[in-house]
């Protein structure tokens, strides 16, 4: 087996989309209309993943990074350039491929919506042909990593967000593949669950060797997960290098908001290790009534912003 | 291919089916309205005749034909063309296209799960009472182990038209208007409206050279032993329009799956 869990090279996805036009007449003409233009999601990208690696792909949203999953998992095929997912090209052997990935995609679900978890689990088990002894070793480590009981009996359309996203990311363990892709796994989670999932992540990386490609847009979640961090802005590939790397950019940033007399919220970025955050609060307070602070972590979207600043100067 | 995937979806089917029994009981209420509409209807067409038979069929054999090919129709309905259309809306499609199963084998066992419950839940029930209320017109012999080869077959076509129109979603993305064309369509030259006797001669001839009624037609005919030609031959054509239908659906769904591959769905 190669070391390389996923290799691109070159690696394009143009899409075509129809030039629509504004109002009635235009929504009648484009019925008839070959009008086309090209879009370019993904721009050559090369990447290379190891065995048992987390990585974190980041960019705002419309970078591409959806699409490269979806090259990856076979669904999308490039327009051009050369992709291995576990030795399979991924679109060409798609089934073949499936046995070896897992997914989940943020906000669907693959479970079975009326049916309890542990059904789910069983047709997965019998779906991907997993022996019986491993099924039951999964489920024996799920249990040692996550307090499962409460939600294995429970239909799915009965979870909370929570142990929905918690069920998923089990599901597409279930069947120990070589890499997991997770979409946004902690959009819309409160900070407790999102900690749980961080933690099962990182377990089941540890104890099942699994390559993980991560996408989100919390950077609580890269820095409890990843080592490495790649960065695709507006389909271009703008970073690729460790996190402490990244972290020399954003690493003492933080976003302070202030909601002013008037209701309106200022916001700047502000550098901890040449401003004083206390300073600035205070400073502003002599002109402004201060209603509400808010100190935030950095956003991708600003550390993308910072790179380029970065790479300008 | 192996069978522990295929049981494993049927008994996920089974138990989702079951979960939804109130939708069930509205269904066997549906169709006892129905009914009574279809034997006024009916009853109101062979007074204005005049005579006792019509096209052959008595009232009693076109009752008997129409209840029963109105449990079929429950039986052998699938609500793909909706599902597929709205998992493609929403994305979802692309987790079922992740499955380690070819598509279309993945969507046809998904289903047969339901197929097994309405079978027990609405046709056999719909069977016995016909059989009590007739006091027996429906023969029990060899002609109910064609019916259930039979049925078998016009499930599979169903499952291949309910593909190709589905498949058409992926370029019209609305599906509305194409599923009631669909469902018009089948209804009515699968003789499960009319029985296919009532039809002009010519049409007649048409219609027997097109799949629909391999669909209705042909398993109630051998169940209620009034086909003219033999079993063997019935059942032949049957398999004859699921090779075709399965060879066209797979080559059209082939096809047109690029369109999500390549274009992005």
């Amino acid at each position: 087996m190669a070391d390389e869990a996923i290799i691109m090279k070159k690696i394009c996805k143009d899409f075509k989309v129809l030039n629509r036009h504004e109002g009635l007449k235009g929504s009648i003409r484009d019925l008839f209309s070959r009008d086309y233009r090209i879009i370019s999601a993904v721009k050559d990208v090369d990447l290379e993943v190891k065995r048992g690696e987390i990585i974190g792909y980041l960019g705002p949203n419309g970078a591409g990074k959806s699409t490269t999953i979806k090259m990856m998992t076979g669904v999308l095929e490039p327009t051009s350039g050369e992709i291995l997912v576990n030795g399979f090209v991924p679109y060409k052997d798609r089934t073949r491929n499936c046995e070896n990935i897992g997914v989940v995609f943020g906000q669907r679900s693959q479970l079975w919506w009326s049916l309890p978890l542990i059904e789910s689990f069983k047709l997965l088990r019998d779906i991907y042909m997993v022996p019986k002894k491993e099924y039951e070793d999964m489920l024996e480590l799920y249990a040692s990593l996550v307090d499962i009981e409460p939600v294995l009996h429970k239909p799915v359309r009965q979870m909370s967000l929570g142990q929905r996203t918690l069920s998923d990311i089990l599901a597409a363990f279930l069947h120990n593949p070589k890499i997991v892709f997770l979409d946004e796994p902690t959009i819309g989670l409160d900070v407790s669950m999102k900690s749980k999932i961080r933690d099962l992540i990182s377990g089941l990386n540890r104890e099942k060797n699994t390559t993980v490609i991560l996408t989100t847009h919390d950077m609580g979640d890269v820095d409890a997960l990843c080592r490495r961090i790649v960065i695709i802005d507006k389909g271009l590939k703008i970073y690729d290098n460790d996190i402490d790397h990244l972290k020399s950019y954003f690493g003492s940033y933080r976003t302070l908001k202030m909601k002013l007399g008037d209701d309106s919220w200022e916001e700047m970025l502000i550098d901890e290790k040449t401003t004083d955050i206390m300073d600035v609060i205070t400073k502003a307070q002599k002109e402004h009534r201060i209603k509400d602070i808010r100190l935030e972590e950095i956003s991708t979207e600003e550390v993308i912003k910072k790179i380029y600043e970065g790479e300008s100067a | 291919m192996n069978p522990r995937k295929l049981i494993a979806l049927t008994r996920a089917g089974i138990m989702e089916s079951l979960q939804f029994r109130l939708g069930t009981f509205c269904t066997l209420i549906g169709n006892l309205l129905y009914i009574v509409l279809v034997y006024f209807l009916w009853k109101a067409i062979y007074a204005s005749s005049g005579s006792d038979t019509v096209n052959g069929m008595t009232f009693s054999d076109t009752m008997i034909y129409l209840v029963l090919a109105t449990a079929l129709f429950n039986f052998l309905e699938m609500f793909i063309v909706w599902d597929m259309s709205r998992s493609i809306q929403s994305g979802k499609i692309i987790l079922d296209l992740l499955k380690p199963m070819n598509y279309r084998r993945y969507t046809f066992w998904s289903y047969s799960g339901s197929h097994v419950v309405l079978f027990v839940l609405t046709f056999i029930p719909t069977f016995i009472v016909v059989m009590i209320i007739t006091h027996g017109a429906i023969p029990l012999g060899f002609n109910l182990l064609w019916f259930i080869v039979s049925t078998i077959l016009a499930l599979v076509i169903n499952f291949s038209i309910e593909m190709l129109v589905a498949t058409v979603c992926l370029y019209t993305e609305s599906t509305w208007g194409i599923n009631i064309v669909k469902e018009t369509i089948v209804l009515l030259l699968s003789g499960a409206s009319i029985p296919l006797a009532f039809f002009p001669e010519k049409l007649r001839r048409i219609v027997s050279y097109l799949p629909f009624r391999a669909v209705y037609d042909i398993p109630l005919s051998l169940l209620l032993k009034k086909n003219t030609s033999c079993e063997i031959a019935l059942i032949g054509l049957q398999a004859i329009w699921v090779v075709v239908l399965t060879a066209a659906g797979i080559i059209f769904w082939n096809i047109s799956v690029r369109k999500i591959t390549v274009n992005g769905g």
